[in-house]
Parts: structure tokens; C-alpha cells; sequence
């Protein structure tokens, strides 16, 4: 099997290709959605709606990951908290903080900015690698997930896994030789990106909307958010 | 000139001790670890540990014929043969090629024009189906291969005819192996690598701008002594000097895992001899020998020397994204920019038109809100 | 048009960039359930509140995206059958109050409330509301209340109530500053807190009236969904609001009729605009706040430990979260316990969304109750007490059929007990 053949293509022209379908996919999801239409609030407000979106960020974003005991869900569910935010820390600092995916970011955007050192990310790749594997026995288990999962939220599943694990074997020079991984790696994220906008994966863009619209709506009727 | 290697060593008043000696570095060179009987045999490697490669060498030695080498030359730069005449004897260089084999090289030879090219041939004739071939340079395909003529024949047709009567194919260098520079796009020759050329018999790829002198002269050697080809990898290239990558042997690679990189090429980081993995290191993917063979007998290579790796063993390093750009970066055209903002600009597009209908699928049959 | 096409309909024409980006914004993580009482009290997954709003979601993805028209036709996601519309109808008026706790804990914010509320306007256009809440819709409609009360029982009751405990209630009166409009549920079944309020109203010196046209604050179409038959029972508060020229209408101890008037009537019917709208538990916390009245300090103080429900209508969704605290602080200061979790956060009583209305309901209704028992008896309380009568009717149902011997209040009543004179 020619892997280097396969190696160039994957993060060549499938590449492109998938990035441009990433993008003008996700365009698409949001312009039809937000151009749903939008009604006009007349209500007068108590709070503050502003306030209520900025803290429903901030809160959303810092302190929901950090402090589970919040609203009382964390003891019926530790798994969900703990795999949900595990997950997402993971991913965040290997995509972000990660030597080698800053150095992608520098080759699209024409600027990198400092890493982390590889063992953290390292142990935070794994920790995320673990986290998925912990949702998805979750998911399998827990009767409400099981009624609410279907083909698409395990394919969604496999989709994002993929690159995970096969970035991770890349990084330790796992069984297989490097050009091998790399293709792997490089196949399952253009798969990756082309999947996202047709699938919940999109749910990061549409977070801010959510995001924003419970803090309005708790905002405007001065309760905590 | 005798045509038995130990009768050539003797004429050349090599003592039986230094003999030896080259034999052990000829061993080593090889990358010879177990005794090919044995492993042939299937039986344990265990077996064999005590019994001394160098013995074979030296047995083989004594007993084969010497061999000729015909080193062809097409569109190349001769950084490959230059690389080669740098090493200094006694060495193991100097061995193989003055030594073990009587060769024809276009640019070494003291002859040129006709004489040469009739030496050629009748080197070839009388040791057809013996020779080793080795090529360095590209080989142009495009207009029927006019790119590159010597002597008034296209070097396609050269290559064909030698390698008709050759024993062994050796490509040295990325240009023979892969097409190496002439090849970086837009290719304007069309070249090609050897073995993409001559498909009825095995060539061997030793890659490399140039190649790593010892790996091209322990190939040839392998091939002299044992009348074999060492093992190859999927690119057909020896896995004694391209098993492992240059990240996997080299010197720096405690930096990299720490995440020590020196991010310009004289700031305090390169200065302490930091990872070069964000200046454009190709090495995680590169497979070579140079972290620890290196080049001029052990001298240094280029991330010692505070270069980063190009990559310049592997297909297509050229196009490889640049020698300063990530080795982790996707290949695609850049700027992306423009690219990327059709790309959004047609998907919001579609999304309108998409809402429009929905809205209209709200409102018509229904309540007005 | 069949019964499920118009719910589909319904779900469909409710969609726009509100609900639909929150719709896509789900990524099935199921931490709503643990919100859910009804769940965390049955263990039933179909209780979970992303379940009860699947029906809006497939609409949705069937009809306005490519993506989910093309599983549909595949087979790859079920379509909406009368069975469903049958199923979740049941769902989502048996085992739901609309309390929004869900919304507080789903990691993407999804106002699930909202979206559940959509559900209810789906199924009640396709008239699969329970019988139970159908018929007191009916009721509302021709009678001017679901509990009965019509104009001839509003005057009895009302003068009965002023004769019996000597309060002054002013009726009609054009040109009073205050618009007082009590639920029928305490007109007929907590008669007291009639009187607590207008007591405490003319202590304060209020310029305040009722209203014979008005005087109906309970909403069963907000329960039941309907915009039609919401914006009905909307409209008879205003324009006896606007008949009388008062510039402030104050909502008793209802929950589900502050949420209504208070945070929807505006972008249904534009003239409550012209009114100041307030809960009465807002409005004694101005009036102790400002001195208007004043409480005898400790006045609850020797009857065991009493405890504060917070009614979902009124702390989660109305926001008057601090000014029972403030009141029990002054009532009860040292035997006044929270219970956990509590304002914002707490449990809902399981009575509220129209399910106390459902017989059929009395199952999951009581199961929810349970989770109330053991809040209540952790922090040792002896008495509750609650800014909403739906809750109290609910307290006081459940005290019943589980033999518990707590003593149930409001805290309009017990500002009105420890009136200093």
C-alpha cells in the first residue's frame, strides 16, 4: 500500500477540499437556521439581558467545567460531567496548545502563538481519549441516553475518536510506521471535517446562540443565572 | 588489475590486518546483525550470536568474483558522486568503489566523449547480466525524453539499455529514486525515478540530497559480497539506513519532548541547541540514517549544524510545503484565504435560499404570529 | 386537516431562529434528565426532557433541513404518527409542570422550557389535551374560570370573605391606582388569603381595586398551549385592567398566571404594555422594604422549624427570589431553615403545568411530591410555606394522601398575621 501516496492526498487535496466543505457547510447551517427569523421582544425586562448573556458565558465556559457540584446534577451523573469536560479539555489543548496542530494554525492563519509542553498535552490526549471511551459506555448503559441515541450520535462518536487515537498512536510511534498513522490521522480528520457540518458535531456553533438566549431569558427576569 | 577482491587487496599492499578491519566496517556498514544462512533457515537467530559477521565478509571476500559498477548519470547536479569522493581513504568508500569493483562514471573519469562511451559498452558486454548499475539524476519523460541526451541518445533510452543487462539496479539519490528537483512542480521534463521507469527488475532507492556516501557504498557492497539485495522497505529502500526516522535517532529529540523549540535561528533557543520542530523539521517523517551515520565520516548533519531536516529522503520533499513550514501543515495552495471565503460565501448562500423556502413553508397555511 | 398534521403544523409554524438554533444546539447529553423530577423520581428515560420535545425536533429536521428530509425518507428517522401525537401528550401534560429546572443544567443552555411550552401549542392544536385539563379549558372559556367562578360566585365569594374577616375590598373602582386580580383557586379554596392580601393592601394605604371583568388571573391555555385560548383569558385581565385606568396590575398567589401576564402577554397582546405588572410577593417586599408596613419580629418563631418552598413560576422564572427571605429573616429568624436545593436551583412541587388538573396525572404527580417529603423532612420542618396557591394546593393535597402532619401556608397570609397594627 503505497501510504505516502495516500499520505499526500489526505493532506493535500482532500484536505482542501474537506476544509472548503467544512466551511461553506457550516455557513449554511447558520444562515438557514438564523434565517428562520427572528420575532421582537416586547417585554419589558427586570434584570439585565446583557448581563445575563455575559454571564451565561462566563459560567458556561469557566465555571460549569470547574465546579460540579453546581445545580446538584453532578452526583447523578459524575460520568457525563467528568467525561463531557475531560473530552473537551483534552481536545481544546492538544487542537490548540499542541506543537504540532499550532504549527497547522500558523500555515492557515500565518501566526502560531506559544505550546504546551508535549507531556501535558500528552496526558491530557489520553485523558480525552479515555473520556471518549467513558461516554460511549455511558451512552450505551444509561436508559435515557439509550432512548435519545441513535446511528448518528455513534457515528458522531466514531468520527471524532478516530483522530484522536490515531493522533495519539502517531505521537508515540505506535505498531505501525509513521507515514502509515499520519494518513490515518490525516483520513479521519478530513472525514472529520466534512462530517461536521452534517451532523450535532455543529453544536460549537450553535452553542453561542443557546448560550446567549439563556442568558437573556434568565437576565431579563433578575434571576441567577 | 586482479578480478578477485583479495588478489586486488594484496596489489594494493593492504595488510591482512587492515583487512580485516575493513571487513569489520564493511559488516557494520551493512548493517549485518545475524548471519543470512541462518535466518535464511528459519532456524533461531540465538544460534548464530556468537558467530562472527565478519567472518562471512572476509569468506566472501576470498571468494567472489570482483564486480563491476556502471554509475550512470542523468538530470542530476552531482552532488551525489561529490559526496562520495569527499570521503577519504582508507574508508569504506574508498573500498568499495577502488577495491571491490572496476567502474565506468561520466563525471570521475579521467576519459571523455567517444572512448568513454565505448568503454561503457564494452563493459557492458562483457559483463552483462553482472553489473551493477547504479543512477544518479532524474530521468526526463517529457518530449521523448529530449531533456537530457548524452552523446546524442535521450538518457530513456540509456537507462533502458543498461539496466537490461544489469544485476542490480542501485537509484541513488532523491533524483533517481523519486525524481527529486527536476520533479518539484510544475515538473516542466516530466521526470520520473528510476524504478518508475524500469519496472521488470528490482531498483533500489537510496534516497537522500545527496545520499548519505555510506548508505549508497554499504548498498553496493551488500550487493558485491553476498551477490543479494539487503532488505527493502516499501519504497525500496535499504531498511538498514532507512528504518527509523531522523526524529526517532536524533540528538534533540529530548527537547522536543519537552517542548523545547527554538522558534527563529539565533534566538536563545537555537542557541542551546533546541528542538528544531517549529522552524520546519521534516524529520518525524523522514526516514534516513543521517542522526546517526551523519555525513563526512561523522562529522555533523544538518539539525546538529542547527538546520532543520528538508526531508530530502522522501517523495516529493520539494512540494513538501516548504522547508520552513511545519511538517504537521496540510498541503494545499496558499494563500487559502481567498478559497475559504467562496467557500463561506456560497454555503451562505445556499443557507438563504434554504431559510427563504422554510419561512415560506411556515407562513403559508397557518396563523399569522 | 388531520390531528397530527395540525400539530405538525403548529410545530412547524413555531419554528423560527429561536427555537430552531436551540434545536441544533442539542447534542443529546442527557444531563436534563437529571434535572427532571419527574425522572429522578419514576426513572422513566421517556421523562426525560429532551424526550418530551422529540416531536418538535423531528418536525424541525425533517422539514427544514436537507439533511433530516433525507434520513426521514430513508427510514433513518421515525416520522410523526397519531400514536406519537397520542404518546406525547401524555408525556409531556402527565409528567411535566414546564418548571425549567432542565434549562438550568443543560451545558449548552438550551431553554428547554420554552421548547416544551412549543410542544404543548402543537398538541393542543391537534386536540390531544388531556380530558381533565380540556374540560376546564372549556370551563374557563364559557364561565370566565376553570374552578367555576363565574360573576355570580366571584360576588358571593368575595362578599362572604370581606363580611367574614372584616376586610375592606374595593370593587370596580375606576381610577385606582392598583389592579388586584386573585386565581380562582383562592378564591374557592383559600378564601384566607383573599383576606390576607386586602388587609395588608389597606394597611398600607394602596390605592388598589378588583375587578368583576378582570377578575380571573389563573390561564389554563397558557397550560394547555394554545395561543388562542391564552391571548383569550389575556385580554379579559387587560381590558378590565384598561376599563378601570389603573397603571398597575398586581397578580396574586399564582405562578403560572405571573408568567403569563408578566413575560408573555406583551409580545402577544401589545397593550400590557401600558401597565406595570408585579407579583404580590414583589410588592410585600416593597412595602416591608419601605416601611409601608410592619411585622411583629418572630412572630413564627415557636412553632417548630418552618421551611420556604420556591414556586418555579415566581423564584426560577419571576425572579422574586430574595423577598420571601427577607420576610421569613423579620418572620421567622431562627427558625426559618432552606431547604436544599433551593431558590433558583429548587425542586418543583410537581402540582404546576395544568397536572393537578389531571386525574390521570395523580400517578406521576404524587411520585414527584416524594422528592418534596424528603427535602422537607431533612431540614425538619413542621411548616411550609409558598408565594403560589397551585403549590399549596398541592401541599395540601399531598399532606393528605401521604398522612404527613405539616402545617401548609402562604406567605401573603403570614404578612397579614403578623401585621402590627
Amino acid at each position: 500500500m503505497n501510504w505516502q501516496g495516500i499520505l499526500e492526498f489526505a493532506r493535500g487535496p482532500l484536505f482542501y477540499a474537506a476544509l472548503l466543505i467544512f466551511v461553506g457547510g457550516m455557513m449554511y447551517r447558520l444562515v438557514s437556521v438564523i434565517g428562520l427569523g427572528w420575532g421582537k421582544d416586547r417585554v419589558p425586562v427586570k434584570g439585565s439581558k446583557a448581563g445575563g448573556v455575559v454571564k451565561s458565558f462566563l459560567k458556561g465556559i469557566l465555571i460549569w467545567p470547574f465546579i460540579p457540584w453546581v445545580k446538584g446534577t453532578f452526583s447523578r451523573n459524575p460520568l457525563i460531567y467528568i467525561g463531557g469536560g475531560l473530552f473537551h479539555l483534552g481536545l481544546f489543548v492538544v487542537l490548540l496548545l499542541g506543537a504540532p496542530h499550532v504549527l497547522v494554525w500558523k500555515s492557515l492563519l500565518g501566526f502560531g502563538w506559544p505550546t504546551l509542553p508535549l507531556p501535558i498535552v500528552d496526558w491530557l490526549a489520553a485523558a480525552g481519549i479515555a473520556a471518549m471511551l467513558l461516554l460511549l459506555i455511558n451512552r450505551l448503559a444509561h436508559p435515557v441516553l439509550r432512548l435519545i441515541s441513535g446511528p448518528a450520535e455513534y457515528f458522531a462518536w466514531l468520527l471524532v475518536f478516530l483522530p484522536m487515537v490515531t493522533g495519539y498512536m502517531m505521537t508515540h510511534h505506535l505498531w505501525f510506521p509513521y507515514e502509515e498513522l499520519f494518513s490515518l490521522h490525516m483520513l479521519s480528520v478530513d472525514a472529520l471535517l466534512i462530517w461536521i457540518p452534517l451532523s450535532r458535531i455543529s453544536h460549537f456553533m450553535f452553542y453561542f446562540f443557546a448560550r446567549a438566549i439563556h442568558g437573556q431569558e434568565f437576565g431579563k427576569r433578575g434571576v441567577a443565572v | 588489475m586482479s578480478d578477485n577482491n583479495v588478489h586486488q587487496l594484496d596489489d594494493q599492499r593492504v595488510s591482512r590486518r587492515d583487512f580485516l578491519k575493513l571487513s569489520g566496517l564493511l559488516a557494520a556498514a551493512m548493517g549485518l546483525t545475524a548471519i543470512p544462512p541462518v535466518e535464511a533457515s528459519g532456524l533461531p537467530a540465538e544460534l548464530g550470536r556468537s558467530y562472527q559477521p565478519n567472518d562471512e565478509i572476509i569468506h566472501a571476500l576470498e571468494t567472489a568474483q570482483r564486480a563491476p559498477v556502471i554509475w550512470l548519470e542523468f538530470q542530476d547536479c552531482a552532488g551525489c558522486s561529490e559526496a562520495i569522493t569527499r570521503s577519504v581513504s582508507p574508508s569504506l568508500v574508498n573500498l568499495v568503489l577502488n577495491t571491490l569493483t572496476i567502474e565506468y562514471h561520466e563525471t570521475l573519469s579521467a576519459a571523455a566523449g567517444f572512448q568513454v562511451e565505448e568503454a561503457k559498452k564494452q563493459a557492458m558486454e562483457k559483463y552483462a547480466g553482472k553489473y551493477v548499475l547504479v543512477v544518479e539524476g532524474s530521468i526526463p519523460t517529457g518530449m521523448d525524453g529530449a531533456y537530457c541526451t548524452v552523446g546524442g541518445r535521450t538518457a530513456l533510452d540509456l537507462l533502458k539499455e543498461a539496466a537490461a543487462g544489469a544485476a542490480a539496479i542501485i537509484a541513488t539519490g532523491n533524483c533517481a529514486a523519486f525524481g527529486g528537483l527536476p520533479k518539484a512542480a510544475p515538473n516542466p521534463t516530466g521526470a520520473k525515478g528510476v524504478w518508475e521507469i524500469i519496472t521488470d527488475k528490482p531498483v533500489v532507492n537510496i534516497p537522500g540530497c545527496p545520499a548519505i556516501p555510506e548508505a549508497t557504498a554499504g548498498t553496493i557492497a551488500h550487493f558485491v559480497v553476498f551477490g543479494a539485495l539487503p532488505e527493502l522497505d516499501e519504497l525500496h529502500r535499504p531498511k538498514t539506513f532507512y528504518g527509523k526516522t531522523v526524529h526517532d535517532r536524533c540528538q534533540r529529540r529530548g527537547f522536543y519532548e519537552a517542548g523545547k523549540f527554538a522558534l527563529s535561528f539565533d534566538d536563545e533557543g537555537a542557541k542551546k541547541g533546541w528542538c528544531l520542530y517549529k522552524l520546519g523539521c521534516k524529520g518525524p517523517t523522514t526516514y534516513n540514517a543521517c542522526a546517526t551515520i551523519k555525513w563526512d565520516q561523522g562529522l555533523s548533519y544538518p539539525i546538529q549544524s542547527g538546520h532543520p531536516c528538508l526531508g530530502c529522503s522522501e517523495p516529493n520533499f520539494w512540494d513538501g510545503g516548504g522547508f520552513y513550514q511545519g511538517q504537521s501543515a496540510p498541503l494545499v495552495d496558499r494563500p487559502i484565504g481567498t478559497a475559504v471565503v467562496s467557500a463561506a460565501v456560497v454555503g451562505a448562500a445556499a443557507g438563504a435560499v434554504v431559510a427563504m423556502s422554510n419561512a415560506a413553508k411556515k407562513k403559508s397555511k397557518g396563523e399569522k404570529k | 386537516m388531520s390531528a397530527t398534521a395540525q400539530a405538525i403544523q403548529t410545530f412547524v409554524h413555531e419554528t423560527g431562529g429561536w427555537v430552531a438554533s436551540q434545536l441544533e444546539a442539542c447534542t443529546r447529553c442527557g444531563m436534563c434528565a437529571e434535572a427532571c423530577h419527574f425522572y429522578q423520581a419514576t426513572g422513566n428515560p421517556e421523562y426525560a426532557p429532551v424526550w418530551k420535545m422529540e416531536l418538535l425536533r423531528r418536525a424541525y429536521e425533517q422539514r427544514f433541513t436537507l439533511f433530516g428530509g433525507i434520513k426521514a425518507s430513508l427510514g433513518l428517522d421515525k416520522r410523526i404518527t397519531d400514536e406519537d401525537i397520542s404518546h406525547w401528550s401524555e408525556l409531556n401534560y402527565y409528567a411535566c409542570t414546564v418548571c425549567n429546572k432542565c434549562s438550568m443544567v443543560c451545558p449548552m443552555g438550551i431553554d428547554i422550557g420554552s421548547l416544551l411550552h412549543e410542544m404543548r401549542a402543537g398538541l393542543a392544536a391537534a386536540d390531544m389535551v388531556p380530558a381533565d385539563l380540556a374540560a376546564a379549558v372549556t370551563k374557563q372559556v364559557n364561565e370566565g374560570s376553570p374552578l367555576g367562578m363565574t360573576d355570580k360566585v366571584w360576588d358571593q365569594r368575595l362578599e362572604w370573605v370581606a363580611d367574614e374577616w372584616e376586610v375592606d375590598i374595593p370593587r370596580d373602582v375606576k381610577g385606582a391606582h392598583t389592579l388586584v386580580v386573585f386565581s380562582s383557586i383562592e378564591v374557592m379554596k383559600f378564601p384566607t388569603n383573599i383576606a390576607a392580601i386586602a388587609k395588608v393592601l389597606n394597611k398600607a394605604g394602596v390605592s388598589w381595586t378588583v375587578s368583576s371583568k378582570a377578575r380571573e388571573i389563573v390561564n389554563f391555555g397558557f397550560y394547555e398551549g394554545s395561543e388562542e385560548h391564552t391571548k383569550l383569558f389575556l385580554s379579559r385581565v387587560l381590558e378590565g385592567a384598561k376599563e378601570l385606568g389603573v397603571k398597575r396590575i398586581v397578580v396574586t398567589e399564582c405562578g403560572h398566571a405571573y408568567d403569563a401576564l408578566r413575560w408573555h402577554a406583551a409580545n402577544l397582546l401589545p397593550e400590557a404594555n401600558s401597565f406595570d405588572i408585579i407579583h404580590i410577593t414583589g410588592v410585600l417586599g416593597e412595602l416591608v422594604g419601605s416601611g409601608a408596613i410592619k411585622l411583629k419580629p418572630g412572630a413564627f418563631d415557636n412553632d417548630g422549624t418552618i421551611t420556604f418552598h420556591d414556586a418555579c413560576k415566581i423564584q426560577r422564572k419571576g425572579g422574586h427570589v430574595q423577598e420571601p427571605r427577607d420576610i421569613l429573616k423579620i418572620l421567622a429568624p431562627n427558625s426559618f431553615k432552606e431547604m436544599t436545593p433551593n431558590r433558583e436551583e429548587s425542586i418543583c412541587c410537581g402540582g404546576g403545568g395544568g397536572v393537578i388538573a389531571i386525574k390521570a396525572a395523580d400517578e406521576q404527580r404524587y411520585a414527584a411530591f416524594e422528592l418534596k417529603i424528603k427535602q422537607v423532612n431533612s431540614v425538619g420542618a413542621k411548616t411550609v410555606t409558598m408565594t403560589c396557591s397551585n403549590c399549596r394546593l398541592q401541599y395540601t393535597d399531598s399532606v393528605e394522601h401521604f398522612k404527613l402532619d405539616w402545617k401548609v401556608t402562604g406567605l401573603a397570609q403570614m404578612v397579614a398575621d403578623a401585621l402590627v397594627e
